[in-house]
């Protein structure tokens, strides 16, 4: 496998785990979540991002480009089967509109990024997370990144999809880890392949393993559930994921109430998905429906950060 | 005696009959005839001591319009050729403006002086009495465009947020329910389990919850106390001559003043208080000043209740007693006249005088110190006075250190009179007083004034009223304009020490603690019974500002120990539960000494408060006063002033706000070869025009800027020394001197450089504006080429609308100050640099350094409003950041912000520095979790060489809900740039200026 390519590295994160951290984005997801937050993350290769937001109507971008692939009459401006990715737009546009998506990053490279906020860390009980797209699609990479983390004393948490080889895993990464969220989306395999694109055995599988090691004295490792209205917020999808937590002895787990936000995300990209353009897809979760899920888990004892 | 700087009208020939002219002529005319005709009009042209005899030219800059109103001897005309020169010129830029002022509100006549469509020239304190003549006459159309300019604003705010939303004040509220608890982990924390007091909270103190809802809902009046005493003692006894004919020593002449004053006073003591003594006779009162800048409210006595900015009431018979007797006695006779006669109008007070480049406080107040108050506790006036008098009893002191000297022990007698007749009043009500536990108070006020200020303080509560005993005297000595309070903490927890040995019982203790919190919480609510005098002019320019008296807690004892302490706690319990923006509370804290705990509870207290304390480290403070060789007990034992200054306690003239600099208007200069865009007036030197390529390397450039800089520092610094000479002749301040070390040894006024320490202190404004513009210029014109510097300059000036893309690449493309970049933070250091060594070379009039901070109070807006677009991107007439805060589009990460300030050469920057930090804590996130993520970024900051910074813990969104609502928000507390202010009572520029940045939230 390649390495990777890097999204983002968003500094003064306050809400991917304990502390202050920097968020690692990486590009390539083996799963395809119908509403997935960073939808830009889905695929493993360079994309082009145009944002008419930022666009100052300069036209330079029109002139620059080779290929004739872009156009204000086409609806998302860039045709991207004309384009040939040569990016020699996105270095002329003086604003910003139109950019790169994933670059290129050596190990040292981000560890060197992440490390200027070290002080931050350190006085926060912050540290790395390690998110995506998924981490451990580039299981070597990933290796290397967070051993060179643990040798600068950073903390680490990988924030993972759970589709992956185990063994490699506990080689490569798990023994550099501090901590692992891990998602527990659908209990009900056609729908978790239906809407994620993927079967959830080895997820499920992945998660029981890791959680016994946690319970005999691992790494800790938290599950965590976004909550799509219809979608994984269903009564029946609760329950099963209650009961599955009840079975591998999960106390402490994590509800993530759905928001609408990425959906020009996805127009940025060039993408379209008509299943996400119903209106309980455009709002925000549900606030009663929020609280009857949270009233689900406390009630089985399980416990929401 | 009118100098005339500009040149451009003098060759124009002159239209005798144009519309205008004859317009403005038959509007004089019409104004002199209602003065000459109706006698209730004609008895304003009268003073008490004869006819107020002035003349006024009105013109515009080519003298199409050229006419003038006399006054003379109770008559008003209209001759037909202007008399030359005549006291006082209105100068309008053409035609259109002349037709402009006649039709605009009030607010819009300020924004003409201000942009220059209209200049003022000569004496000020006649433009400010032509315009109560104007007012008389206009009066009705004036309050009627007045509340429609209020109807107006208030609507544009509700368009803003249609819907109320009761939800986000409820946040606000809902912090103060939860309360962290503190370990006592100090080495200072003798008597506190709980340091951090979260037992206690407002509902627990009654008295002080009455005296913050008179805090909110009580209207300010306009007190006639102060100036009525003190004009009827000087018409008496002379102001330049004493009643013999000699001329008077002014520190004499002040003290017997002061005396008379102080006797004269009427003691109050405010219902239910703890605290005997009031600064005005007014529940809340405005101090009228009419020695320094009180006349400017000339122009405005009528109209002052009903502007929409900071209104007080004032009182019929306070606008006769002002109009006929105190201002005019005093047109000449306050610090900006003073040097405009002595020193014939010279061009650095011309261009303070534009609004645009800088302003020197000095003309207002030179109060910005810490007094000795431990001096005065521990040893009453009895002791100083004693002091005092073993050094005239020396030999060799010439007639003015003797006359210093005994205006010194007239100023403590007074004082002493003033508390003595505190303690006749108190035993008074007592007597009458039916309610028991209020007799037992009153009469122990009785006891207490009875004690001090005459003798030293042996308890907490004589401490304290001792100290605002002496304030009140202070303040009737001194302009309340940064006159600040110092390390209460340090120099009160001996008497909270003293009084707890002598309690054994816990239960006791308990209820003494209780005791101290109230009565800490009274001294707060009575520094807020006064406000400075603040003409409209000044809600824009400074807008929201109350005195901004600095209280310091924390640091290193001057031992160098830790100083954090019981009282420290007592302070900032206080501090949590009133939220009120003055006094203006300081946080130092000490990397080496100061414990975590109590850094957790200044972000604590900051996040309930949503905005203060400002907070401080105590290791850069001192690193950037290295260079004066300051005794290291006296530097340890150094206090914020004002905003964010620091003074060495009770012995540091500092004048640490003599002014405030515009260094946007340097860079304009620069670009435009000396002329200033807005002025349209050629005033720095030939530095090179950018069209000529005068400029061959960007070193060059920033030569020509630096040039200018200099010229703009070398004239204010000429307009402070003149001020302080005024100060000498017409306000030198015994009582203060007699507060501040070596002034008795020396003999001398504070004023004449008494102090053992002396410097004065600028606020240089708009670093991050600058440093970006001449990051654009050296990337894009010098190194990238990818703009030539005149297309650059011609974009400028057109505002960017025909160059979009090079607005975008500007913004976008360049590492800016703020980013993370090591060439944003050279090029910072660099104009830091220059800043520091070029007002570092200058000597003030008292001998001591000038020192140069990079802070703005809230002038980061009006000067934004007074610029045009700069290279760095900003638009004309938009805000520059405040203090030297990085642009929000410098970096999405705040850390990145946080580091690049934290980087900067606190060498630099001896007048300490404004950074604000936004905080928008998440809906989810608990209490404690932001605690701890604002400890984090302070903790750091500090870590990495910080040296000031200043939270806001508030949501855009509540800020606009506030502006919309306000009736929601009376008491939301914002943080401008360096002090505090009700976000409600802020200018409409200043709350747009701060809901824009708080969408950068974290």
């Amino acid at each position: 496998m390649k390495d990777p390519l890097i999204l983002d590295i968003k500094g003064n994160s306050l809400d991917d785990g304990p502390g202050i951290r920097s968020v690692v984005f990486f590009k390539g997801c083996p799963l395809s979540c119908l509403w997935c937050h960073n939808p830009e993350s889905k695929r493993r290769d360079t994309e082009i991002s145009y944002d008419p937001k930022d666009c100052v109507h300069c036209n330079t971008c029109l002139e620059t480009c080779q290929e004739k692939a872009l156009s204000p009459d086409h609806p998302f401006f860039i045709d991207r089967e004309k384009c040939a990715l040569c990016m020699a737009c996105v270095d002329a546009c003086p604003s910003g509109a139109l950019s790169r998506v994933g670059k290129p990053m050596a190990v040292e490279e981000i560890v060197r990024e992440v490390a200027k906020d070290k002080p931050f860390f350190n006085t926060s009980g912050g540290g790395v997370t390690l998110s995506g797209g998924e981490p451990t699609l580039f299981m070597d990479y990933l290796g290397q990144l967070v051993q060179s983390f643990q040798d600068q004393g950073v903390h680490t948490l990988l924030e993972t999809c759970g589709l992956f080889g185990l063994e490699d895993f506990l080689g490569k990464v798990y023994p550099y880890l501090n901590t692992i969220y891990m998602d527990i989306k659908l209990m009900e395999n056609s729908a978790h392949k239906e809407y994620c694109g993927a079967s959830n055995d080895v997820i499920l599988h992945n998660f029981r393993e890791l959680n016994k090691r946690y319970q005999d004295g691992g790494i800790e490792i938290l599950p965590r559930t976004p909550l799509v209205p219809g979608i994984t917020d269903t009564e029946e999808n609760i329950q099963a994921i209650i009961g599955f937590y009840k079975e591998c002895g999960v106390k402490k787990a994590q509800v993530l109430p759905y928001h609408p936000l990425w959906q020009e995300k996805n127009f940025k990209i060039g993408i379209r998905d008509y299943r996400g353009e119903t209106r309980a897809m455009q709002s925000f979760l549900d606030k009663n429906r929020l609280q009857a899920c949270r009233d689900a888990f406390m009630a089985a004892d399980i416990q929401l950060v | 005696m009118l100098m005339e700087f500009q040149s451009n009208n003098a060759s124009l020939p002159q239209p005798r009959f144009l519309l205008t002219n004859l317009l403005m002529k038959n509007l004089l005319r019409l104004m002199a005839l209602n003065f000459n005709l109706r006698p209730s009009l004609n008895q304003y042209l009268k003073s008490n001591e004869g006819w107020l005899n002035f003349s006024a030219s009105l013109r515009t800059e080519n003298l199409s319009v050229n006419t003038a109103i006399v006054f003379k001897d109770g008559k008003a005309s209209v001759p037909g050729t202007p008399p030359e020169p005549c006291d006082i010129a209105l100068i309008f830029r053409d035609d259109k403006t002349v037709r402009k002022l006649l039709s605009n509100t009030p607010t819009e006549q300020i924004f003409m002086l201000m942009k220059s469509e209209l200049r003022a020239k000569g004496n000020m304190t006649y433009v400010n009495l032509l315009f109560f003549l104007l007012n008389l006459l206009l009066k009705k159309k004036t309050l009627k465009l007045m509340e429609k300019e209020k109807q107006a604003s208030a609507k544009q705010a509700r368009e803003l947020v249609p819907q109320s939303r009761p939800e986000l004040s409820q946040v606000l509220e809902d912090r103060k329910n939860h309360r962290l608890q503190g370990k006592p982990t100090d080495p200072g924390v003798h008597f506190l389990e709980d340091p951090y007091l979260s037992a206690f909270s407002l509902q627990d103190f009654p008295r002080l919850g009455r005296f913050l809802d008179i805090h909110f809902t009580q209207k300010a009046e306009v007190c006639p106390e102060r100036p009525k005493i003190l004009t009827d003692w000087f018409k008496t006894h002379g102001f330049e001559k004493n009643s013999q004919g000699k001329d008077w020593i002014p520190e004499l002449r002040q003290g017997l003043a002061f005396k008379h004053l102080m006797e004269n006073r009427r003691p109050i003591i405010r219902k239910d208080d703890l605290i005997a003594g009031t600064t005005t006779t007014k529940e809340i009162g405005v101090v009228v000043y009419p020695d320094s800048h009180g006349t400017m409210l000339w122009g405005e006595l009528y109209t002052v209740p009903h502007r929409a900015l900071n209104p007080y009431d004032i009182s019929e018979e306070t606008v006769r007693l002002l109009h006929h007797d105190v201002f005019p006695y005093f047109a000449h006779r306050n610090f900006k006249e003073w040097v405009r006669d002595k020193y014939q109008a010279p061009l650095c007070q011309a261009i303070d005088e534009r609004y645009a480049v800088y302003f020197i406080w000095k003309q207002a107040a030179l109060s910005h110190t810490i007094p000795d108050f431990p001096k005065i506790l521990s040893m009453g006036t009895t002791g100083i006075i004693q002091e005092i008098r073993e050094k005239l009893v020396r030999e060799g002191l010439s007639a003015h250190e003797q006359a210093t000297l005994e205006g010194m022990i007239l100023c403590l007698e007074g004082l002493t009179v003033y508390s003595q007749n505190l303690a006749s009043q108190a035993a008074f009500e007592a007597n009458k007083e039916s309610d028991p536990q209020r007799k037992a108070e009153l009469e122990n006020l009785a006891a207490i004034c009875s004690q001090v200020v005459e003798r030293p303080a042996r308890t907490l509560d004589e401490a304290v009223n001792a100290m605002w005993i002496t304030w009140v005297g202070l303040h009737m000595e001194n302009t309340n304009a940064g006159l600040s309070l110092g390390r209460l903490d340090q120099w009160l927890q001996p008497y909270f020490e003293a009084d707890l040995q002598n309690i054994s019982q816990g239960e006791e203790r308990g209820a003494y603690i209780r005791h101290a919190i109230e009565l800490i919480g009274c001294f707060y609510m009575r520094c807020t019974d006064h406000l400075p005098l603040t003409p409209d002019l000044a809600n824009w320019y400074f807008g929201g500002s109350s005195s901004d008296q600095a209280i310091t807690l924390g640091g290193v004892t001057p031992a160098g120990e830790d100083g954090v302490n019981d009282m420290t706690y007592i302070f900032l319990k206080v501090t949590e539960m009133l939220a009120i923006r003055d006094p203006n509370i300081n946080a130092r804290y000490n990397r080496e000494k100061n414990s975590e705990t109590y850094l957790k509870r200044l972000c604590e207290v900051n996040l309930i408060t949503t905005a203060t304390p400002s907070l401080h480290s105590d290791q850069a403070v001192m690193e950037s006063l290295e260079e004066f060789n300051y005794a290291r007990e006296d530097l340890n034992n150094w206090s914020a002033t004002g905003c964010v200054e620091p003074t060495l306690s009770g012995r540091h003239i500092g004048h640490t706000n003599f002014q405030m600099m515009n260094m946007v208007a340097a860079l304009e200069m620069a670009l435009n070869n000396g002329l200033h865009p807005l002025m349209n007036w050629n005033l720095g030197p030939e530095t090179g025009a950018v069209e000529q390529g005068a400029f061959k390397t960007f070193d060059d450039f920033f030569e020509a800027f630096t040039k200018q800089f200099a010229f703009l520092i070398d004239q204010s610094v000429a307009y402070n020394n003149m001020l302080g000479k005024a100060h000498q002749a017409i306000r030198p301040t015994p009582l203060l001197s007699s507060l501040i070390e070596d002034c008795i040894t020396d003999a001398a006024d504070v004023t004449h450089g008494g102090a053992r320490y002396n410097s004065s202190g600028a606020a240089c404004i708009g670093l991050a504006d600058v440093t970006d513009s001449l990051l654009v210029i050296k990337k894009m014109v010098y190194e990238d080429k990818s703009v030539s510097f005149s297309d650059l300059k011609n974009a400028v000036a057109d505002n960017f609308q025909s160059e979009p893309a090079l607005h975008a690449l500007v913004t976008k493309k360049v590492p800016l100050f703020g980013s993370g970049s090591d060439e944003a933070v050279a090029m910072a250091d660099r104009v830091t640099k220059f800043a520091h060594d070029h007002y570092g070379s200058h000597t003030n009039y008292r001998g001591g350094k000038y020192t140069v901070g990079f802070w703005s109070m809230s002038n980061h807006v009006i000067y934004g409003t007074l610029s045009g677009a700069l290279p760095s991107g900003k638009l004309a007439g938009k805000p520059f950041t405040p203090g030297l805060t990085p642009q929000p589009i410098a970096s999405q990460n705040l850390l990145d912000n946080i580091r690049d300030v934290a980087r900067l050469n606190p060498k630099n920057m001896n007048n300490n520095i404004a950074f604000n930090v936004k905080i928008v804590p998440g809906p989810n996130d608990s209490h404690e979790q932001v605690v701890n993520n604002m400890f984090s970024y302070v903790k750091t900051y500090f870590d990495l060489g910080g040296m000031q910074m200043q939270l806001n813990a508030v949501t855009s969104d509540t800020l606009k809900d506030a502006m919309a609502n306000p009736e929601n928000y009376r008491n939301l507390l914002v943080r401008i740039s360096g002090y505090n202010a009700y976000f409600v009572t802020l200018n409409r520029d200043m709350q747009l200026e701060l809901i824009e940045r708080a969408q950068y939230g974290l």
